[in-house]
């Protein structure tokens, strides 16, 4: 895979306490409405027996995908991959359609489902905060996140600063590092100590979802121009048939008559 | 042989025509509220599951049985089989209601129905739901002029009428193309979801799977549709035409299940068939009724001869091929789900249509019936002008 330098984020499952300051922090940074929030801390109950409980969490939003299946399945263009990492999208040309939430493998886009055409229905999503990183402070949740358990930086410097702490602690945790590959790598990794699906995260190739679907979709063209020559000398060539059998049919009943007529 | 039947219609039309005005009123009110308070205020689509019933009914369904009118027009016009020309214009007309009917249901479903037009500004040729939305409108057009003759007829504007029909082979071969390239790409929408759709469903066959089942489903709303409407329009039934058309339905669902289980035996996926509980019983419901039956019944003579032998031959293609779209659509799309472990105020992670939501489809197709029978009685429909001529 060629080196993509661009930004990221670190997420380790072992460090978050589910305080949710980051939830708080996003919505206020970004003005969300209390009904709706882009980030969403997953709890997954408790685990084990007194005085043994464990209790793990994980940090969701969107994973900032090296090669988005938002952005192939937009029927307008509303999402764009920024070259520093952020996955955008423009309400300004959204329609409505939904079908980035199909494409989407991790479920992140979400939609105004309460609003009617006079506030308009749109999708909202984490920007990776754009308007804090190209000032040059960290996204909202990473920098209000008390226990470490959310990092921000350089993709390549958050992976092997990873793959360190994999290293260093291998008992600490799954020995994986959750985006770097998966759905063709992602710019949202996650260290964990439960497996991965156990923390609501979906089992992926290291080719995004959108492969199969932008491959059949060249053969469009093609078979639109093979199927429209096809028929037209079908066309032309059944009229050509019909004609020469019409024209032998008048000559035959011109000469002798047919053995219909006797 | 020329064999025609006149059967004649066991219901009054007048009721009908009442429940259908009533229900198309019903689904206005709905859209209505939903202009003004949003799709979750009338339907149970959630974050989940932002698609349901209106995308395996209206866009599903509606397009699979809109699907006669490129085959007819192509055994017509293309192939020369003037035959089937009765036929031409009742199946044009389905097939072009259906399409209108399937744009309504969009204005619906879309949330921002009022930027349809950004289908033109601003065009993502990687999104296979923008190729559907531009065949939807060229077809749409297509159909529009490729029907157009009758009612110039009707308007007694016989040169218009005559003007179109000079074009009417390299408008059918367009239509032809288009169609096909829209029943394929109905598929391949689904192919951006190999991890949400079941694996008996997902394959990159899923365009010509598509294509090869939407040519049963035409052929049996074309069956279908003929019975029904001689029978309440009161004019004659074609059987002598149904049981020739009807011949090539086997054929057709030969290929299909050749290709389907050759697929599933090739990806090492007809594991699935008796592993997945009532998925595996949905893929069998749909095999059994929509191919495997028909296939059956219309490989016998007498059965093609029969007009009740055709309508219900053609209704198991009908239920069990929907059944598929409504498979492939919704039922075996298993969302990942994230939200699972979502606060509280987050919501629903489950989805069955609310009432509304079926209500709205409903009154959108009774309005289709409703244009049917009207088009049949006010445009030369059944009794077309240029058919007559021949005799």
């Amino acid at each position: 895979m060629p080196e993509i330098k661009h930004k990221a984020f670190l997420f380790d499952a072992t460090r978050c306490i589910d305080c949710r300051a980051c939830m708080v922090a996003c919505s206020v940074e970004n003005k969300i409405p209390m009904n709706k929030t882009r980030i969403w801390v997953a709890g997954i109950g408790l685990k084990g027996e007194f005085p043994n409980l464990e209790r793990d969490t994980m940090v969701y939003h969107c994973m900032h995908c090296n090669e988005p299946d938002c952005l192939s399945a937009c029927p307008v263009g509303a999402y764009s991959k920024r070259a520093d990492g952020p996955v955008l999208y423009d309400s300004k040309k959204c329609i409505g359609c939904r079908y980035c939430m199909n494409a989407c493998p991790f479920g992140v886009p979400h939609f105004d489902w309460d609003n009617g055409l006079v506030d308009g229905a749109f999708i909202d999503k984490c920007t990776l905060c754009t308007q804090r990183i190209d000032i040059g402070l960290e996204p909202a949740c990473v920098a209000t996140c008390p226990s470490g358990a959310l990092m921000f930086g350089e993709r390549e410097d958050l992976l092997s600063y990873a793959h360190d702490r994999l290293a260093a602690q291998p008992a600490r945790y799954v020995n994986h590092v959750y985006g770097e590959t998966e759905n063709g790598g992602a710019s949202y990794f996650i260290l964990s100590h439960v497996p991965f699906k156990d923390l609501g995260l979906p089992e992926l190739p290291s080719s995004p979802v959108k492969d199969v679907s932008e491959k059949i979709m060249r053969f469009t063209l093609p078979s639109a121009v093979g199927l429209g020559v096809v028929l037209t000398g079908l066309a032309a060539g059944v009229h050509v048939i019909n004609q020469k059998k019409a024209a032998a049919k008048m000559v035959e009943a011109a000469g002798s008559p047919t053995e219909e007529e006797k | 042989m020329k064999l025609q039947i006149l059967i004649h219609p066991r219901f009054r039309l007048k009721p009908l025509v009442l429940i259908l005005l009533a229900l198309m009123g019903i689904a206005f009110i709905i859209a209505m509220v939903r202009y003004a308070s949003g799709i979750g205020s009338i339907s149970n689509l959630n974050n989940s599951y932002p698609w349901g019933f209106w995308v395996s009914f209206d866009l599903y369904t509606g397009i699979a049985i809109s699907s006669g009118a490129f085959i007819i027009t192509a055994l017509v016009y293309i192939l020369e089989l003037e035959q089937f020309r009765p036929l031409v214009r009742p199946t044009l007309l389905t097939g072009l209601l259906g399409y209108i009917m399937e744009v309504i249901a969009l204005l619906v479903d879309l949330g921002h129905p009022e930027r349809i037009w950004h289908y033109f500004i601003y065009q993502n040729f990687t999104s296979f739901l923008l190729v559907i939305g531009l065949y939807v409108m060229a077809y749409s057009a297509i159909m529009t002029l490729e029907f157009a003759p009758a009612i110039f007829e009707r308007l007694n504007r016989k040169k218009l009428a005559g003007s179109i029909r000079r074009f009417m082979k390299p408008l059918v071969i367009l239509g032809a193309v288009i169609s096909t390239l829209h029943q394929g790409a109905l598929g391949a929408l689904l192919l951006i979801q190999p991890v949400k759709l079941y694996p008996i469903w997902w394959t990159p066959l899923l365009p010509v799977l598509f294509f090869i089942s939407a040519l049963a489903i035409g052929l049996a709303m074309i069956l279908f549709e003929s019975t029904l409407s001689s029978r309440y329009f009161e004019h004659r039934l074609e059987i002598h035409l149904l049981e020739k058309l009807s011949r090539s339905i086997p054929p057709v669902l030969g290929v299909y299940l050749a290709a389907r289980f050759g697929q599933l035996a090739f990806s090492g996926n007809l594991k699935y068939l008796f592993a997945g509980g009532i998925l595996s019983l949905l893929f069998w419901a749909e095999i059994l009724l929509g191919a495997a039956l028909p296939l059956v019944l219309f490989s016998i003579k007498k059965v093609r001869q029969s007009p009740s032998g055709l309508f219900l031959g053609a209704i198991a293609v009908l239920l069990g091929m929907i059944l598929n779209r409504f498979n492939v659509s919704w039922f075996a799309v298993l969302h990942s789900d994230p939200l699972t472990y979502l606060p509280a105020f987050m919501g629903i992670v489950k989805y069955f249509p609310s009432l509304p939501e079926v209500l709205l489809s409903v009154g959108i197709f009774s309005a289709g019936i409703l244009a049917f029978g009207l088009a049949v009685k006010y445009l030369p429909v059944f009794d077309a002008e240029e058919h007559r001529e021949e005799g």
